[in-house]
């Protein structure tokens, strides 16, 4: 879940109505949580806010298979271990794009993992796609 | 009793996936078992040795031979400022030595700045998220066109994984430990722990070297500066000193009129008493203005400003010095007076390049300047009646707005082509 | 309705995925490859897997909403939000086309720089047939591209 590949987020408004996004990374906090990096005041923030289920969507970019996981938000973080980690990581790739101070990492999003399934029927398997030419 | 064949291929399925999983935690606890013994061996070659080169070049050995980083290196912060320099590298093919990276820019310096590990493995996908962001907020005006870019950050072109550990020593920064690879997702947690280990170990090794040098060179330097002086070059960091180099420098040169006349005739105590006297008054200035004394023979004094401190108002120093210089002395000579000694100041001071560096011989070692300079400023002490300080025109050209001078027509000096016309300080004009 | 840069973008290659919820208002997630807009520039076909289709179909069923979001490599994205109209299997005219557009996916990929061992399993790696043509009418398009104006009402 390391982000080489863009991850999807569905979410859904109170009045029932989905919302479905990229996400340039998921990351991992314990087995069971895991966090989104919050950084631009948007629709899904304020969809799990109002509801907080969610499904996001990873592809392991070493097997390529693609993963679903059900999502229950638990809370928003601005401080802590898990803020931290990924407030460093934002701020290195930052500062080498010349973007310090401007790109910063606003609450890192905390969910409860409630379900974790590879998505069945979606991904053809590497080994079966034919070589290039 | 027929099995369902779906149920049997999932649990086939799930007892493979489970040995998988088995299989990866032995291969992980034997590698950790392995690793953990030889990094014990490492720390005590590591804590064994003071030299600082020879600690840095264990500890990455063992990142590549044992951890199998291939690529690493240690960046070291000096005392005085927010810059990591890489000290030693290791798996590239251009050293980049002398390298340096600010904290808090990029990864390993937000590393130094939060003091905290950090492990990345989508450089550049996450380069290219930010860097396409960045065009559109451009576009929008929200954000001004990116200047120049910065010096690139030492290490592989199209790093991807980067690990990397802040080295501290109670609370204190020493430096940074970072392993990099083109490989997305090369580091894992595991990675982690060995590294913070070995880290550990390094930093106190790093740290007890660097002391241990730094005791070394601050016991050299203070043969031939003062304590503050060689405090100062290092905690600067900057390059040793001793070692030959030219720079521009002031120079002042300083004795006292009627001196050999003195020496001749008077007691052997009272000619200490009154160098005594005189070396304590003169070098208090010198090391309230900074200066650096080359030499002193006897009566003569050889001072001079922007080395091995650099400084920007080098001549402004130096005249600012002689002035005061010339007031002391003076008060000097109505006590000598008094007691019949006929000894006046006389002050020359030039401005040029010289050579300067470590002159002499095993055992007897001085800090030393030669240059066009150094024969000018001589010549121009020579030349002064008692109680001038001769300058020459270039150094009048930085201090001209300070002084009041009168002109003394020409002088030829040995070595310089075309004679000098010198000036004397009358005075300052404004209070010292 | 739809603007004309979206219609190109659906028209690919692009990384397409589609979001449902059911009764309880839990999303659901399915990727699609290739779509179609209409001539009507409203009603618009996007094709998934069938093997993923159950749950999102359900749910569409059910309450008709749906979100479908559309992306390029290079960030570009936007998302059109509708209610379902109909669905039915993919035929052999739909695979010819999301064939080609697998192809021009795995290009688009590697010109956005990934590099190649990546790209193309990814790329190629996507399912689609058997495949069910999932149509619906849009009626709010957004910008989705992350930067200044992410989120604001295109059409």
């Amino acid at each position: 879940m390391q982000g080489v590949i863009p991850s999807h987020v569905v979410t859904c408004s109170h009045d029932g109505t989905p919302n479905a996004s990229a996400i340039s990374q998921v990351y991992y906090v314990d087995p069971d949580h895991v966090a989104l990096s919050h950084q631009f005041f948007n629709k899904t923030k304020r969809n799990i806010e109002e509801n907080p289920r969610a499904v996001v969507w990873v592809v392991n970019p070493e097997t390529f298979e693609s993963w679903d996981l059900e999502l229950e938000f638990v809370r928003s973080e601005t401080s802590g271990s898990v803020f931290e980690v990924m407030e460093m990581q934002i701020e290195a790739i930052a500062s080498m794009v010349g973007m310090k101070g401007i790109f910063k990492l606003r609450a890192a999003d905390i969910f409860r993992v409630i379900s974790a399934a590879k998505a069945v029927g979606e991904r053809i398997p590497p080994a079966e796609i034919p070589a290039p030419r | 009793m027929s099995a369902d064949p779906r149920d049997t291929s999932e649990l086939r399925e799930q007892i493979a996936l489970n040995q998988q999983a088995i299989d990866r935690l032995n291969r992980d606890l034997a590698r950790k078992s392995d690793e953990i013994q030889i990094i014990q061996q490492i720390s005590s070659e590591i804590t064994s040795t003071l030299d600082l080169d020879e600690v840095l070049g264990i500890v990455l050995r063992a990142m590549d031979t044992v951890l199998g980083f291939a690529h690493s290196m240690i960046l070291l912060k000096d005392l005085g400022d927010d810059i990591l320099r890489v000290a030693a590298t290791r798996g590239y093919v251009d050293q980049a030595a002398g390298a340096q990276v600010r904290l808090g820019e990029g990864v390993i310096g937000v590393v130094g700045e939060r003091r905290r590990m950090m492990r990345i493995g989508n450089i550049g996908a996450s380069m290219r998220y930010l860097r396409s962001v960045r065009a559109r907020m451009e576009a929008a005006g929200e954000v001004a066109p990116a200047e120049a870019p910065a010096a690139a950050l030492p290490g592989l072109a199209d790093v991807q994984s980067q690990l990397a550990l802040p080295l501290t020593v109670k609370d204190r920064l020493v430096g940074v430990l970072a392993v990099e690879s083109q490989t997305p997702n090369a580091f894992d947690e595991l990675d982690e722990i060995l590294l913070r280990i070995v880290g550990n170990q390094a930093a106190t090794a790093i740290d007890n070297a660097r002391t241990y040098q730094m005791v070394e060179q601050l016991g050299r330097l203070k043969r031939f500066f003062s304590p503050q002086l060689a405090d100062l070059i290092i905690r600067g960091g900057a390059d040793d000193p001793l070692k030959t180099h030219r720079r521009e420098v002031t120079v002042v040169f300083l004795d006292l009129r009627g001196f050999t006349a003195f020496a001749e005739t008077s007691e052997p105590e009272e000619l200490m008493g009154v160098l005594h006297e005189y070396h304590a008054e003169m070098g208090r200035l010198i090391l309230a203005h900074e200066g650096t004394l080359e030499r002193f023979t006897g009566d003569g004094m050889m001072i001079f400003f922007n080395d091995p401190l650099p400084m920007p108002d080098a001549a402004e120093r130096a005249v600012r010095m002689a002035v005061t210089m010339r007031d002391r002395a003076a008060e000097l000579s109505v006590r000598w007076r008094r007691k019949g000694y006929e000894l006046d100041l006389g002050i020359g001071i030039a401005k040029g390049f010289a050579t300067i560096g470590a002159i002499g011989f095993e055992g007897r070692w001085d800090y030393g300047a030669i240059g066009t300079v150094t024969n000018l400023a001589a010549r121009l002490c020579g030349e002064a009646k008692p109680g001038q300080i001769l300058i020459s025109p270039r150094v009048l050209l930085e201090v001209e707005h300070l002084l009041e001078v009168e002109e003394l027509g020409l002088l030829t000096v040995k070595g310089l082509a075309r004679p000098v016309r010198p000036l004397n300080v009358v005075r300052l004009r404004d209070p010292v | 309705m739809i603007p004309d840069r979206v219609v190109e973008v659906l028209h690919g290659p692009s990384y397409i995925q589609l979001g449902s919820r059911d009764d309880a208002l839990r999303p659901a997630h399915t990727m699609a490859v290739g779509a179609l807009v209409h001539d009507d520039r409203r009603t618009v076909t996007v094709f998934v897997p069938a093997a993923r289709s159950e749950r999102v179909l359900r749910d569409l069923a059910g309450n008709g909403r749906v979100a479908v979001g559309v992306a390029l490599a290079s960030h570009e994205a936007y998302q059109l939000k509708g209610t379902y109209v109909s669905s039915r299997p993919t035929d052999d005219a739909d695979r010819v086309r999301q064939e080609a557009y697998r192809a021009a996916l795995l290009q688009s990929a590697l010109e956005a720089g990934y590099p190649d061992a990546l790209a193309r399993p990814f790329c190629l790696g996507f399912a689609y047939t058997p495949g069910v043509a999932i149509t619906f009418r849009a009626e709010e398009v957004f910008l989705q591209t992350p930067g200044p104006g992410a989120g604001s009402l295109l059409a």
